[in-house]
């Protein structure tokens, strides 16, 4: 291994390793931040600007769970993926049995009609 | 000028005039001489009958339209009148399915359980079994309310809203009325009769409802049942419950009032800010909670809607207005049409962050909605600052869930559950692919100088 190449694999890994530092520290101020967002009594997210950001935190810490959650029971749908088409499914259902309301409302109107008038003639 | 027209003039002057000494004969507060005369203007609507309880009653969701004091006084006007005959009932019935009232119902209670200006309730059992849009069969012996429109409901009612055009209209020549926007209220009311006196419209809004909210287990309406259904007659399931000012005992039977309290917030705010649709009539009246622990909406009567661009707009509003940030609540109120003129922004920014201070964010104490909303659009009228009708409208349902959701639990604090929902929905549009890609090349910039420095 030449000089140039082992000046360039230290550089290397000291980038890595101040990478490193960089994510655990933001990690530790991370967890730090829920920590102190879960233990705020309610209402005190107004605060400021740093209670703001630990209720923040902490709300993103419980949508993060529920999201590992509904990961783990595979409930979470991509566009296109089958529970996705079941909703638009049920959109759409709705929308015929709404269709299907009205009908039977016209037809109970014009039964009234047709009673008011007398049967018309068949043919 | 025509004799009715004469009483009504002599009413509404009559009430007035008994106001002057409580508003210091002109003399008293801005605020004070218009809560006089709202109130000498709500007897006289009273006063007047059916049709002005429910001018007074449109009047009272439309801040837009007429002063805050007058909006929250009018919110106590009672749509009630002595029942009208159960024959004349089940003749309408008759008329509009072409066959008895004991055909179509195994049971008919004579005696109605609701009796109001148009629309009178009785219960009543199907007497075959009925399929709803929503939600399970109805099998023949369910209970039902059955709503009926009042025959003759609708001549009366017009002939009064003609002679009040005419009488406004002589008011608008001496420039008396300026106040409050008489004629667009007039036509508002026209608007709201034509939809309500065709009862299939209010079936439609509430199955529309229970779709919306069909992954909901605490919300529910009550199912449609279409084929005893028609323009004047609506037929759907009873729900047991309790009217909100029973809610003590709905308390004792174990009913989580703070949960559902917090719960009919949320819903408010999912209706608002997600599906683009709300129940802007909301009153104790129109709500029930069930045994079982969830709300029910009824009378879909007015029905709020607001377009996607809005809600973003709506959710920083509210995100701003309950975090006390004046200055970013009346940037996005302007976007939502709510414009202060430049020279007076100094000035109304500084009342309405006062204000802030006063009802929103004061130590241990839950926030106070009404308060804050009567004061905003106290500060707009003196500021002579126009309110968009969506604006005001959507003020004035706020400030009814916040008055529902303390029907059951007095001590709820409203904006705890509206803080965490719009800072989520200010957070989903922040992430949007589309906003991202807009704000990117500007974050960059900044990020590359601030290495540079």
């Amino acid at each position: 291994m030449t000089g140039v190449e082992s000046v360039a694999e230290d550089q290397f890994m000291r980038f890595l390793a101040a990478w490193a530092l960089v994510h655990e520290t933001a990690d530790e101020g991370w967890k730090a931040a829920v920590t102190r967002g879960a233990d705020q009594e309610p209402g005190s997210m107004g605060a400021g600007p740093e209670a703001f950001v630990d209720g923040l935190s902490a709300m993103v810490a419980e949508e993060k769970e529920r999201l590992k959650a509904a990961l783990a029971a595979g409930e979470v749908a991509p566009p296109g993926s089958k529970i996705d088409l079941e909703s638009k499914l049920d959109d759409l259902l709705f929308e015929v049995s709404e269709l299907r309301g009205r009908l039977e409302s016209m037809q109970a109107s014009l039964d009234a009609v047709l009673a008011e008038g007398g049967e018309p003639e068949a043919g | 000028m025509s004799r009715r027209t004469r009483v009504i003039a002599r009413t509404f002057v009559g009430h007035w005039v008994g106001a002057l000494p409580k508003a210091w004969f002109g003399f008293a507060p801005r605020a004070a001489r218009r809560a006089a005369f709202a109130t000498a203007t709500r007897c006289a609507l009273e006063d007047l009958g059916p049709a002005f309880v429910k001018l007074g009653q449109v009047a009272s969701v439309r801040p837009d339209l007429v002063p805050p004091e007058f909006v929250f006084e009018f919110e106590q006007l009672q749509d009630r009148v002595p029942p009208m005959p159960a024959a004349q009932i089940e003749a309408v019935i008759a008329r509009e399915f072409g066959r008895p009232v004991d055909e179509l119902f195994s049971t008919f209670d004579r005696k109605p359980v609701a009796a109001a200006s148009i629309a009178q309730v009785h219960r009543a059992t199907l007497a075959c079994d009925v399929r709803p849009v929503i939600g399970e069969m109805m099998p023949a012996g369910t209970p039902v309310a059955v709503k009926v429109v009042r025959p003759g409901a609708a001549r009366i009612i017009k002939a009064d809203l003609a002679e009040a055009r005419r009488l406004i209209s002589r008011l608008d020549r001496f420039g008396l009325s300026k106040r409050i926007d008489a004629q667009a209220l007039l036509e508002e009311f026209a608007t709201s009769l034509a939809s309500e006196l065709d009862l299939r419209n209010e079936g439609r809004v509430s199955d529309r409802f229970a779709h919306d909210f069909r992954d909901d287990p605490y919300v529910m309406t009550p199912r449609i049942a279409w084929s005893h259904s028609s323009r004047s007659v609506l037929t759907m399931e009873y729900v047991e419950g309790w009217r909100l000012t029973e809610v003590d005992d709905a308390a004792r039977g174990g009913v989580d009032a703070f949960h559902l309290a917090l719960h009919g917030a949320e819903v408010f705010m999912r209706q608002v800010l997600v599906l683009g649709r709300y129940h802007a009539d909301l009153h104790p009246a129109n709500l029930f909670v069930t045994p079982d622990s969830r709300i029910c909406y009824l009378d879909f009567g007015i029905v709020g809607t607001t377009e996607p661009a809005e809600r973003v707009n709506i959710a920083q509003v509210l995100a701003a207005t309950v975090y006390g940030d004046a200055d970013r609540a009346l940037c996005y109120s302007a976007e939502l049409g709510l414009i202060v003129p430049e020279h007076k922004q100094q000035q109304v920014r500084e009342r309405v962050g006062e204000l802030m201070d006063r009802t929103l964010n004061v130590p241990g104490k839950p926030a106070d909605v009404k308060g804050f909303a009567t004061g905003f659009l106290s500060v707009m009228a003196d500021a002579r600052v126009p309110i968009p009708a969506g604006y005001g409208v959507l003020v004035k349902a706020l400030v009814t869930v916040e008055g529902v959701a303390r029907a059951i639990y007095p001590d709820i604090d409203i904006t705890q559950s509206a803080k965490p929902f719009a800072t989520r929905l200010i957070a989903a549009h922040m992430a949007r692919p589309d906003r991202i890609a807009e704000r990117l090349p500007a974050a960059l910039r900044a990020a590359l100088r601030e290495l540079a420095s």
